[in-house]
């Protein structure tokens, strides 16, 4: 204990409080970025895994491996399968976009599901009058089923990104300087590990409750009967 | 002499491999080209499958610590449940700051906090003891949040039903409370089971040998990163689907539960 009171002035010193700071910038960078992307790229795997027709079952059967095998593969597994795949083609390749491009498999995988339970929340009667109407299958991803499956998606989707927030502490293995690793740095320069990794824990709180109560904010403000429907799968 | 070293690659091995990507012709009657955007990489598994029984070792220790991982955690979670429905005011918080702040921050701070930092206070857990714990202690804080959504869907009425019957504590929670909520906490407990043998490559940061520990242990030895963690990916997979199809088979038998398996 005295030790550590003894270490409190060197611990806070100005570089390494900036240092921490700007580490929390690249976790919420990471976070941020690497599930908007899959987010995003999520909606074009559900969409080309409804696509119709026998010519699309290469593409649906690989939307749905993809979704399939990146959700039961860990995420740490993901990222270093991302790293050793660039590293053999690419040299000198940034680790922050390694990072991102591994944040973005797994968000698109796991962030899929939550789109497609979305989609399948949308009531039959509703695609089927908009096919009546003619809508191609793009106009009635855009104008029938996305402005009435948002409210199912936003929720679960913003709570997987929260808790992303903890899985980016594992990019640190990748050599990503966030905030695991420098709390792990802090750690090796002979800091004690209690102060370390409570002032680390500390900080990812920090970033992780707001965005927490925020979710569930969100999921009160957002809760339809419809949206009960679709969180009941094994994984 | 690098080219022909890849020449060589690409043509001996016991079974075949495979080129990646490809920038120019590689085989016999072409010549090399010397290019700094070589993208060849030429896949060896030979080395990895050789290795095969070291990595289903590495498996079945990935399960052995997501089971005592969760078995260890779930007595706590129950216990935490608890105290966050009927508690006192000051139990409550307590446990609710407890589970809070687990589920807010990563596990693999828990677990460098656990091996790295309680040495200071002279207390040296093992690499997987360290493991274990950090996976209880998420346990613990994931299931009373499950078990709590369980308990609070109880109707109030019954369980006044059962004091006014005399039931105790204990017969309230197994005749009551648990045949109603089990059709939605063992689906949630099942779904997390599959999470916390994921989560279980963490130990490979400290140093355990479970799967991925294995597939870097095996790569250290010949270099090939890539097809070890591929192969250990592949694993990871199967391992996850026996897991789901056992818990959903259990699930139906047991209690009942009809649950998908994809």
């Amino acid at each position: 204990m005295e030790q550590i009171l003894q270490q409190l002035p060197e611990f806070f010193s100005p570089i390494n409080i900036r240092m921490l700071v700007e580490a929390m910038g690249v976790t919420i960078a990471l976070t941020f970025f690497g599930c908007g992307l899959g987010f995003l790229f999520a909606f074009f795997i559900v969409f080309a895994r409804q696509t119709p027709g026998h010519w699309a079952l290469p593409l649906r059967a690989a939307a749905i491996f993809y979704v399939e095998i990146f959700r039961r593969v860990p995420f740490l597994v993901t990222s270093y399968l991302v790293l050793f795949f660039i590293a053999a083609i690419i040299k000198n390749a940034s680790l922050f976009a390694i990072a991102l491009i591994a944040i973005f498999i797994y968000a698109t995988a796991y962030t899929a599901d939550i789109i497609r339970g979305g989609f399948e929340s949308v009531p039959r009667t509703q695609i089927e009058a908009a096919q009546a109407m003619n809508f191609g299958r793009w106009r009635t991803l855009i104008h029938v089923i996305i402005p009435q499956s948002w409210p199912v998606i936003l929720p679960p989707a913003m709570v997987f990104m929260v808790a992303f927030v903890k899985d980016t502490a594992l990019v640190s293995q990748l050599g990503v300087f966030e905030l695991a690793f420098r709390g792990r740095e802090l750690n090796n320069h002979g800091f004690s590990g209690i102060l370390v990794f409570t002032t680390i824990a500390l900080l990812y709180f920090v970033i992780s409750y707001p965005l927490t109560r925020f979710g569930q904010w969100l999921e009160k403000r957002l809760a339809t009967p419809r949206s009960q429907k679709s969180q009941r799968k094994l994984r | 002499m690098a080219e022909s070293l890849r020449l060589r690659n690409a043509r001996e091995g016991p079974l075949p491999t495979l080129l990646l990507i490809n920038g120019k012709a590689v085989g016999p009657g072409y010549g090399p080209t010397a290019d700094h955007r070589d993208l060849s990489y030429t896949f060896q598994f030979n080395v990895i499958f050789a290795h095969l029984p070291e990595f289903l070792q590495g498996a079945a220790l990935t399960l052995g610590l997501a089971l005592a991982g969760f078995w260890g955690g779930a007595p706590f979670a129950l216990l935490l449940a608890f105290a966050r429905t009927s508690g006192s005011k000051w139990i409550k918080r307590l446990a609710g700051g407890y589970v809070t702040f687990i589920t807010n921050t990563p596990v693999l701070i828990h677990i460098w906090f656990l091996f790295y930092g309680l040495g200071d206070l002279g207390i040296l857990l093992g690499k997987y003891t360290a493991v274990i714990i950090g996976l209880m202690a998420a346990t613990s804080a994931y299931g009373c949040e499950i078990m709590r959504g369980g308990f609070l869907s109880v109707r109030r009425s019954e369980i006044e039903a059962a004091e006014t019957l005399g039931f105790s504590r204990l017969q309230t929670v197994w005749y009551v409370i648990v045949p109603h909520i089990v059709k939605t906490v063992y689906p949630a407990l099942a779904n997390y089971f599959i999470v916390l043998t994921l989560s279980t490559s963490l130990a490979m940061i400290v140093g355990g040998e479970e799967l991925l520990g294995t597939a870097f242990n095996v790569a250290s030895e010949n270099y090939r990163h890539l097809e070890a963690v591929i192969v250990a990916a592949g694993l990871y997979v199967v391992i996850t689907f026996a897991v789901s199809l056992s818990l959903a088979l259990v699930g139906r038998w047991a209690f009942r539960v009809k649950a998908k398996i994809f």
